[in-house]
């Protein structure tokens, strides 16, 4: 899958999710929030499956361990099209298929289970071993079938799973794959404090596993991790993924008072909208000092940056060469950041397959080198290949009509917010409008794609091209000209959720739900209350 | 049904145990065996010999052991999984109860040295509340054969049946009742072994034997007609079978090696209070742990334990007096 559109699902997850939890008045946010990108992965890019005959016996196995996580595992075989998205409203309900926790189906329960779920969770501590029978038989039928098992933290107390973890070595069992959600809380507070796991890592390469340790909210880090255990023999691999209890809301992440409660219902609105806020910094490696990209993608990396934009200038479409696919493919192998290929060429139809072969994981041309023919030739070619597909747009160019009958195949809409060609030039103010209106149109066409602000933004106009709606941000100099990367990119993302909180409050506001809100989000609030002009308000409560 | 005679032949319920696997495995490749360290005292390690692929030792990990063979019952195998009574049902209640019972997998666990019977390693290791235990949860069958012969044909008609199933056998060579040939045990059944008029005696396990010889001494000595029901599906229970005889024999005395709370007595008292009210007496271990004893001393230990003929003659003979019989 895409990577923008798996950005997109695993949104769609949490939402569907918090809403269903909302709605049942129970069930564990945190929990589904800090698996949300390892599930997504998996069923979007990873499994082997057809949720159309979910018993399918060249399926892949997934085992949800952690049976807490329930309402993420369900949100994600919905948005996988597993069963209709609207009955998540049926969370924990009497009579629904949404069990509290996940119970394996099978005709004796087909009315307590969905299809697809392959194991009942809900008591810690016994899924390892459960996947490890799994494995045990495939390999026994010689299938090629792997085993995933998701596994939370605190329940890595019980002894069962390291019984389990003695076990899957002695096997050499190498299609199983657990992955740990070291989300570092449990249900009474932090897993250091009720019961020490650390060395986690140590722990399991002294049980003689493949051991690799990645941010698991970072989807290319998990599926680098996925592919490296891959590619292991006659070992069994986990995945420590570091996780954020809560990750995408913010009073709840980290917060173990949120490890099993619901929101209430009429915070839904604005929970969504945070959800939806998200947003991405790309740094483009063109700008600042001549030194070499590999320099520059090492530092935003180590900043925090969450894709690599790439200007790729031919000097025929823009008067500037910078560097063409042998270039990207040349950078590929220093970083698993995304990289968001930014085509200002003239003829990329003639180019596409080399910058499809690069390594791209975004590719963008500009709508001023195409013709709906053209378009629909290389949509064709980078969809097949699993890209996510761009259109750039010029200051002084509108999308194109021909564009809106590939809406729902276009990934991201780039609007350029300078004249492409160099680095460093002012921000055009009347973009913002320019981008504020397209992001209105573009929703009423049910367009679900991003849009990318791309030229000039810094501290100072990235809140307003976010505010427009665009949620991926390039940033060129205003990172690279800085002497302190790492700050420079902090500075755009703290602009940002400064940004993010006025309009969580504005929404707030329309929902009257103000003071409640604000007594929710205190301890997020509080280091902004000078910038967002609250600081009366949060002293009076 | 023809008995054998019963003084004469011993059996070894693991040998059947482990002899019926074979036979599975050889006809059935999709037969797999699990084991915690027991699998030479168990005899599926005469499986494993033939069919090492299919056999999986677990070490001393029962809760990873019930729990794999859920994983290999998901991937489409039939799973029989064993080891010792004493540490299976109550160590594993959750695995067995969440992971097995409740997606109703194919997996069978069929544990030995259940009861006071495995001598001399003492009170921990003998299980004498295993039946009421398993009897609690939903979807899985209770089984307890009384010799070799019934257990070998058990064994292999719970392979074709799907779901999950728990089947207690003893330590010790037992008589063998059954003969091979004609003996038939269908799943929520028992087999009458002796007919009779004056009372019912329903024993299941080791127990069944010893009910066998006290009908003999009873007709002998007090000229009582007992009829003797082996109750070797405890889960279903032979419902109709249990209300005919409470009907017909007027009492219903139960034996069983086990503890005489919520075991064989319970599944018999709980059908006859709700249907035939008539009066159920019930034999077993008496809500009290074990303790150690020599082989050659067994004989004294069931009898401090009230597990003797001499004991369910006892009972027989009280409960007439109180019936006025």
């Amino acid at each position: 899958m895409r990577y923008l559109d798996l950005k997109r699902k695993i949104q769609e997850i949490r939402i569907n999710a918090i809403e269903g939890i909302a709605e049942a008045g129970s069930g564990h946010p945190g929990a589904s929030f800090s698996a949300a990108e390892i599930m997504g992965v998996l069923y979007f890019r990873e499994l082997r499956h057809d949720p159309s005959n979910p018993t399918w016996a060249g399926r892949d196995f997934f085992i949800n361990s952690k049976g807490h996580s329930a309402p993420g595992y369900y949100a994600t075989l919905a948005v996988a099209g597993y069963f209709p998205k609207n009955e998540m409203k049926d969370l924990r309900k009497f009579g629904s298929r949404l069990q509290g926790h996940p119970v394996r189906y099978s005709k004796l329960l087909e009315h307590h289970s969905l299809p697809g779920v392959e194991y009942s969770g809900g008591s810690e501590g016994i899924g390892l071993s459960v996947s490890i029978g799994i494995a045990l038989a495939n390999v026994l039928d010689n299938k090629e079938n792997n085993v995933y098992v998701l596994l939370g933290d605190g329940e890595t107390n019980e002894g069962q799973v390291w019984e389990a973890a003695m076990t899957a070595p002695k096997f050499k069992l190498d299609n199983l794959v657990a992955i740990l959600d070291r989300n570092k809380i449990q249900q009474d507070g932090f897993t250091e404090d009720i019961m020490p796991l650390d060395p986690v890592r140590d722990k399991w390469v002294a049980f003689n596993w493949n051991v690799l340790e990645i941010n698991g909210h970072k989807v290319e880090q998990i599926m680098d991790a996925l592919n490296k255990a891959s590619e292991i023999k006659n070992k069994p691999t986990i995945i420590i993924a570091n996780t954020v209890k809560g990750n995408g809301i913010k009073h709840m992440a980290n917060n173990p008072q949120w490890h099993g409660k619901a929101p209430p219902n009429m915070h839904i609105p604005v929970l969504i909208e945070e959800l939806e806020g998200e947003y991405m910094i790309a740094p483009s490696i063109i700008a600042g000092e001549k030194e070499n990209y590999e320099e520059k993608i090492k530092k935003v990396e180590r900043g925090g940056a969450d894709l690599i934009h790439l200007d790729v200038m031919d000097g025929i479409f823009v008067p500037n060469i910078t560097f063409l696919a042998d270039t990207i493919k040349k950078l590929r192998p220093i970083t698993n950041i995304p990289f968001d290929a930014h085509l200002m060429i003239e003829k990329p139809y003639d180019h596409i397959e080399e910058y499809i072969n690069a390594g791209c994981d975004i590719i963008t041309i500009h709508a001023e080198t195409c013709d709906n023919e053209k378009f629909c030739y290389i949509r064709d070619k980078v969809m097949s290949a699993g890209i996510s597909l761009g259109i750039a747009i010029n200051p002084q160019t509108d999308l194109p009509a021909w564009a809106f009958s590939y809406l729902n195949d276009i990934d991201v809409i780039i609007v350029m917010s300078v004249n492409p060609g160099f680095s460093g030039q002012k921000f055009i103010p009347d973009i913002t409008s320019k981008i504020s209106n397209l992001n209105m149109t573009l929703k009423m066409e049910g367009y679900k794609g991003y849009i990318e602000a791309d030229g000039g933004i810094d501290a100072s106009t990235v809140k307003r091209v976010y505010d427009a709606g665009a949620r991926i941000m390039v940033a060129g100099s205003a990172v690279f000209s800085n002497s302190d990367i790492n700050t420079a990119i902090l500075q755009l993302k703290h602009k940002t959720n400064v940004t993010l909180e006025r309009n969580l409050l504005k929404k707030a506001d329309e929902n009257s739900i103000r003071k409640d809100w604000i007594i929710a989000r205190k301890h997020i609030l509080i280091p902004v209350a000078n910038e967002l002009g609250i600081e009366d308000e949060l002293n009076r409560l | 049904m023809n008995l054998t005679d019963f003084e004469l032949r011993k059996g070894d319920m693991r040998s059947a145990y482990g002899s019926a696997l074979v036979d599975l495995g050889t006809i059935n490749k999709d037969i797999v065996c699990v084991g915690a360290d027991t699998t030479d005292s168990l005899k599926t390690k005469k499986f494993g010999d033939q069919f090492p692929e299919r056999f999986f030792n677990i070490g001393i990990a029962e809760a990873n052991l019930v729990s794999i063979a859920a994983g290999l019952a998901i991937a489409g195998k039939t799973a029989f999984a064993s080891t010792y009574a004493a540490f299976l049902p109550g160590r594993c209640l959750d695995q067995i109860r969440n992971a097995i019972c409740y997606p109703s997998l194919d997996v069978k666990l069929v544990v030995s040295h259940a009861g006071l019977t495995v001598g001399p390693d003492g009170a921990s290791h003998q299980q004498i509340e295993d039946l009421a235990i398993m009897r609690s949860i939903p979807n899985i069958r209770v089984l307890a054969p009384a010799d070799s012969v019934s257990v070998f044909k058990i064994i292999k008609n719970i392979a074709e049946i799907p779901g999950p199933f728990y089947v207690r056998l003893a330590r010790p060579s037992s008589a063998i009742i059954y003969d091979d040939s004609d003996s038939i045990f269908q799943i929520g059944k028992a087999n009458i072994l002796q007919d009779g008029s004056d009372i019912t005696i329903i024993g299941c396990g080791l127990m069944v034997y010893k009910a066998l010889k006290t009908a003999k001494i009873l007709k002998e000595r007090y000229n009582i007609s007992a009829r003797i029901i082996d109750s070797y599906s405890l889960k279903p229970l032979d419902n109709d079978m249990v209300l005919k005889a409470g009907r017909e024999t007027g009492a219903i005395i139960t034996v069983e090696e086990h503890n005489i709370i919520g075991g064989l007595g319970s599944a018999v008292a709980e059908i006859c209070s709700e249907y035939h009210p008539c009066y159920v007496k019930r034999v077993g271990v008496k809500d009290t742990f074990g303790e150690s004893a020599r082989d050659s001393e067994l004989d004294i230990l069931l009898e401090c334990y009230g597990l003797t003929e001499k004991e369910i003659e006892r009972v027989v003979l009280s409960t007439f007096d109180k019936l006025k019989k």
